[in-house]
């Protein structure tokens, strides 16, 4: 079985926010108006985080770090969910069931990386435009990165009505889509050969808030300075 | 005053009515589906045909029904009409009656042409209506879902036996299906 992981290279990244977009436009991720956003409300499954230069010591280099959920392997925010509504499946995604959640909020008081976000309201409704492969979340739940594992859906859909497995590349996230500088690798991380495990491999490889030992599967490769 | 309180209760609820459940579907062809599944001995995959091919089953387009209907006169006012759309090259306004919800993923594909499950099993037994159905003859809920993906077994291909749900990629794990 697989499992499934992503390699965010941050020497590559260069602060685009093509994948925030292209897993907003994905998604379905509303867009929560002005006053929500003042109140600290903003959903944004994959957010580029900044490091903003210290003017005392000009010539340093701006950081990003995308962060997506870390799909953890062992993941703080399924252990507090009363409803068995996030759980970390047998490929490594962690999911969230929409028509589970009861909206108690403990899985976001438990993620150390902030990946979780509530719809306090209902921010949108079904319609076009929307990509109809992914649910719009009503009023009252968490809602997190998936992996899109809705293209998985239809990969394995495709390769079932084929009688095949689902090949290498043929399930590939939004944001690692659209990423013009190929920063973000997705690929199997069971197997060997996939370029995502020999890049986890790497010994530019770390992961976010590695001692918590949450053992993401959101590896990240950087060059000497600037880890976690 | 107690009196007008009641009275006022029963008005409100005969001007409501009908409006509490899910409206009556009226298709625009009286479409019997008897006459051509259980006289005609077509199969359903004749007419949905892209059950067989695609996620999403769909509705037949007009070509498929004026392929048959369209020679010689037609016989009931029903016929006239669907060889009027296809004259105007319209396809007919066939309207929706089985819905998902929009967080269930579920392909068609897998379903018909890879498990082989019969159409009857979720849509109930659509061969004996003379009349389009106004409603879904089965109020589909998860655990008819659940209830197949623990239980199901096929006839072995290779030899005797069945072959149970875990050793045929039949999953239950949520995120299979919800979205």
């Amino acid at each position: 079985m697989a499992r499934w992981g992503m390699v965010i290279d941050l020497d590559r990244c260069t602060g685009c926010q093509a994948c925030v977009i292209a897993c907003k436009a994905e998604n379905n991720v509303p867009a929560v108006g002005a006053k929500e956003a003042v109140r600290g409300r903003i959903i944004s499954w994959m957010q580029v985080l900044t490091e903003v230069e210290d003017h005392d010591h000009p010539g340093e280099q701006m950081r990003f770090v995308p962060r997506p959920c870390l799909q953890c392997d062992d993941p703080p925010c399924t252990k507090v969910c009363p409803v068995y509504a996030t759980y970390r499946n047998p490929e490594g995604i962690v999911a969230q069931i929409y028509a589970r959640c009861i909206g108690c909020r403990f899985c976001m008081a438990a993620c150390p990386y902030n990946a979780k976000y509530f719809n306090w309201h209902r921010y949108q409704k079904e319609g076009p435009g929307q990509n109809p492969d992914v649910s719009v979340r009503p009023k009252g739940v968490v809602e997190k990165c998936t992996f899109c594992h809705h293209r998985l859906q239809h990969a394995r859909e495709r390769a079932l009505a084929e009688g095949r497995e689902v090949a290498p590349g043929e399930y590939v996230p939004a944001c690692a889509e659209a990423c013009p500088a190929r920063a973000i690798i997705f690929g199997d991380l069971s197997d060997p050969g996939s370029e995502v495990s020999r890049l986890a491999q790497s010994r530019r490889a770390f992961r976010l808030l590695e001692e918590l030992g949450t053992k993401p599967k959101v590896i990240y490769l950087t060059e000497g300075e600037g880890r976690g | 005053m107690k009196w007008l309180a009641v009275i006022g209760v029963i008005a409100v609820a005969l001007l409501t009515w009908g409006f509490w459940w899910e409206p009556a579907v009226k298709q625009p062809i009286e479409y019997p589906h008897k006459t051509h599944v259980q006289q005609l001995k077509l199969p359903c995959t004749s007419c949905h045909q892209r059950a067989e091919k695609d996620a999403v089953a769909g509705r037949p387009p007009t070509a498929l029904c004026v392929a048959c209907h369209s020679g010689g006169e037609a016989k009931s006012e029903e016929i006239k009409k669907i060889q009027a759309f296809g004259e105007k090259g319209q396809e007919i306004p066939w309207k929706r009656v089985w819905r998902l919800p929009p967080h269930v993923f579920f392909s068609h594909r897998t379903h018909v042409a890879v498990a082989k499950v019969k159409c009857q099993t979720c849509h109930g037994a659509m061969e004996t209506l003379d009349r389009p159905p106004a409603r879904p003859l089965k109020t589909l809920a998860m655990n008819d879902c659940i209830g197949c993906h623990e239980q199901w077994e096929w006839p072995n291909e290779k030899g005797g036996g069945v072959v149970k749900a875990v050793a045929r990629r039949v999953s239950t794990d949520c995120n299979a299906c919800h979205r």
